[in-house]
């Protein structure tokens, strides 16, 4: 591995972006933008941008937390509050971190909200956290979509009408209200458009794991490549700036023929293609990422990179369709595909990305995540014939990540890809 | 001893350091070995004490050994030469303990991992135990703890069973809390220990049936040093329909990491040494 990590310009204008953010969401008192809490998966990012609402992830907020080693902290403050330890942690470090202040990430505070949006109801706990959050803000209107799980493996038109009537008659009327803008069709064809064009971006950069070796590592990096559209920036014009250098800056690793970069350099040689399933460990990311670079690990592609929108499929937000095209946006989203869905989807990555194993990592809270993901391993693994991996660890509670239990199954894991790269050589 | 070369091959587990001395040529044979509990030391030291143990009782010096190969937790071992993962290693010293072996049964103090080979020795599968202790060696230990029995103990306790009572199989906790019940509840001591041996043993036959195990199984680790441990997965294995005559265990098992870290010391050696002449 190279000494030094040179700061690439994309790396620059992601910070300045959201660097950006928190300053703006910090002047909401003089501005008078008003601030709305929603979730990633099905989020309504651009609807919000619409309004010139801002908005704000309470998980994104959990896993910087986690990733700054707060987040221990802010989990014993939620359980002295009340919650048990079966609690989803984002949820407890989020309400840790209110009780506390609520200071964000760049170390200003973030104003309270002044609506809810829950967009996407795949997740029970997200219900619960909104009831929580109720609580905490008093008299805060709350919005909430019932977003059809696809059962069946599709979204059939009657449920796309279903979702429009609820983004009709109580979602943008609520907007209104807080915002005191009324909804403007024009504005938010513009914003759909550059969403459009974020998200072909963010396809090809996320199929440039095509290549041998891979320019990227989709899941380490990855989820620093899809920070600016999980943060609320898809629709944007920055954004699209942002993921054209990104993109730009990868052609070029692609045409030095160079591996991905990890915290230590250049990762030098490619041993192992992996696909992971599952969120990562954010309290101890550096050594859970050390693990696999130091063992010549690149993963090729991960379902977490996804949680924003699966644009894998050819999902494009369609500003002639706007409010269709947002709810099957959130219909769409990872975790309310079927099982069925899910297998497909990583067996086809698996294939395509020329994967030499395939790894869970099972996330002790996230039940949106981690329920079947035994199943989608035993039955890609049976039919791909592919070695298989299974670690636990959790998001932001820094309690249940052990490392040398995950550090031992590792090495069973890359020793099983080993013997069967001997083999098939 | 022939005229082979001599390796060391050392297993740093999280309850014990195992070693063996070997000499390797067409006939390979265990010179020594030696099993030293860390007790709550610096595994690094534990390792070289045991090194200097062996070469001392068998007056030799380091410079005597051509290469000396760790395995387990011991890339921090200083002197060695090279490192093997546990799953070669395990299935080499299980081929050299027995003959046509086709699966073996990794069961040491964190967990156990169950791994099908091929007729050479190579890994062609593996399934393991879950993040939880109630699939662990340091499992037996702790309830043995609890019971004031010695770990050489319970495996002799455990054939005394008449109706063994079995814990939770899925928890460490909730069975560590089961047992306490259980002596409360006047329960006998044998019928405990059996029961916690039950609840190993299946964790061990449910691996084993994922990975759809037939043939000859030999059991390597700490565990397949105890004798109850051994019978209780014979007669769950029976149970599930594999041939229990096929379930082996040798008395060497407990230091088949070490032992097959060793074998490979010798054979990456003289490959070392063949290319180093043909260049």
């Amino acid at each position: 591995m190279s000494d030094t990590v040179k700061k690439e310009k994309s790396m620059i204008l992601q910070k300045e972006m959201i660097g950006g953010l928190f300053k703006e969401l910090g002047n909401t008192k003089e501005s008078g933008k008003k601030v709305v809490y929603t979730f990633v998966p099905g989020n309504l990012s651009e609807l919000i941008r619409s309004f010139d609402m801002l908005p704000v992830y309470p998980e994104i907020n959990a896993l910087q937390s986690g990733m700054r080693k707060m987040s221990g902290d802010y989990i014993k403050e939620a359980e002295k509050w009340g919650h048990s330890e079966d609690v989803c942690t984002y949820v407890k470090c989020d309400i840790g971190m209110m009780l506390k202040g609520n200071i964000g990430p760049t170390g200003e505070k973030i104003p309270d909200p002044d609506l809810l949006l829950l967009s996407y109801t795949g997740c029970f706990t997200f219900l619960k956290w909104f009831e929580n959050l109720e609580h905490l803000y008093p008299g805060v209107p709350v919005a909430l979509i019932h977003t059809p799980y696809q059962e069946n493996g599709e979204i059939t038109a009657e449920m796309t009408d279903y979702m429009v009537k609820q983004l009709k008659n109580d979602v943008i009327p609520k907007m209104e209200k807080v915002s005191g803008q009324k909804f403007d069709p024009d504005k938010l064809k513009t914003i759909l458009q550059h969403s459009a064009d974020t998200e072909d971006l963010i396809a090809k950069i996320f199929d440039t794991t095509k290549n041998v070796p891979s320019p990227i590592d989709a899941y380490f990096a990855g989820v620093y490549y899809i920070g600016p559209i999980n943060i609320g920036f898809r629709g944007t014009p920055e954004a699209t700036e942002y993921y054209k250098e990104l993109y730009k800056e990868i052609l070029e690793r692609v045409r030095l023929g160079l591996g991905p970069v990890t915290p230590e350099g250049e990762m030098e040689e490619e041993k192992y293609r992996l696909v992971v399933e599952g969120p990562p460990n954010w309290t101890s990311f550096r050594e859970f990422w050390k693990l696999f670079y130091d063992m010549g690990a690149v993963i090729v592609s991960s379902s977490y990179t996804r949680v924003g929108g699966v644009y894998k499929n050819g999902f494009r937000h369609d500003p002639d369709r706007l409010l269709e095209s947002l709810s099957e946006y959130c219909m769409g989203c990872y975790t309310n595909l079927n099982l069925n869905q899910r297998v497909d989807l990583l067996g086809e990555e698996i294939q395509e990305y020329k994967a030499d194993g395939f790894l869970v990592n099972s996330i002790k809270s996230c039940n949106s995540f981690s329920a079947g993901q035994l199943l989608i391993m035993r039955t890609l693994e049976d039919k791909l014939e592919i070695p298989v991996g299974f670690i636990e660890s959790d998001l932001v509670d820094p309690r249940y990540f052990s490392y040398s239990n995950i550090k031992n199954r590792l090495e069973s894991f890359f020793q099983m890809l080993e013997q069967r790269k001997i083999m098939v050589d | 001893m022939d005229n082979g070369i001599i390796t060391i091959g050392i297993d740093v587990g999280s309850s014990y350091v195992k070693t063996v001395l070997l000499s390797y040529s067409e006939n390979i044979e265990i010179l020594d070995h030696h099993i030293e509990k860390i007790r709550k030391r610096n595994p690094a030291i534990v390792a070289e004490e045991s090194i200097n143990f062996l070469l001392d009782k068998n007056n030799l010096v380091y410079e005597d050994i051509v290469y000396l190969a760790s395995t387990g937790e011991g890339e921090m071992v200083e002197r060695k030469k090279g490192h093997f993962y546990s799953m070669t290693t395990h299935a080499r010293g299980a081929t050299f303990l027995f003959n046509n072996v086709d699966f073996v049964v990794d069961m040491g103090a964190l967990y156990v991992k169950a791994i099908k080979i091929d007729k050479v020795g190579r890994v062609l599968d593996y399934k393991m135990t879950g993040q939880c202790a109630s699939g662990s060696g340091q499992f037996i230990e702790n309830i043995s703890r609890y019971l004031g029995l010695a770990i050489s103990e319970v495996g002799e306790m455990s054939l005394k069973s008449k109706a063994p009572e079995t814990p939770s199989g899925i928890c460490a906790v909730l069975a560590e809390t089961d047992v306490i019940n259980m002596v409360s509840r006047g329960i006998s001591t044998p019928d405990i220990v059996k029961g916690i041996h039950i609840s190993v043993a299946n964790r061990v036959i449910k691996l084993l049936n994922s990975l759809k195990a037939d043939g000859t199984i030999v059991l390597t680790g700490g565990m397949a040093s105890n004798i109850g441990m051994v019978q209780t997965v014979k007669e769950l294995a029976e149970k599930a329909g594999l041939n229990p005559d096929n379930i082996k265990a040798h008395p060497n098992s407990i230091v088949a990491g070490a032992l097959g870290a060793a074998i490979w010391a010798g054979f990456r050696y003289n490959k070392l040494n063949a290319k180093a002449l043909s260049n």
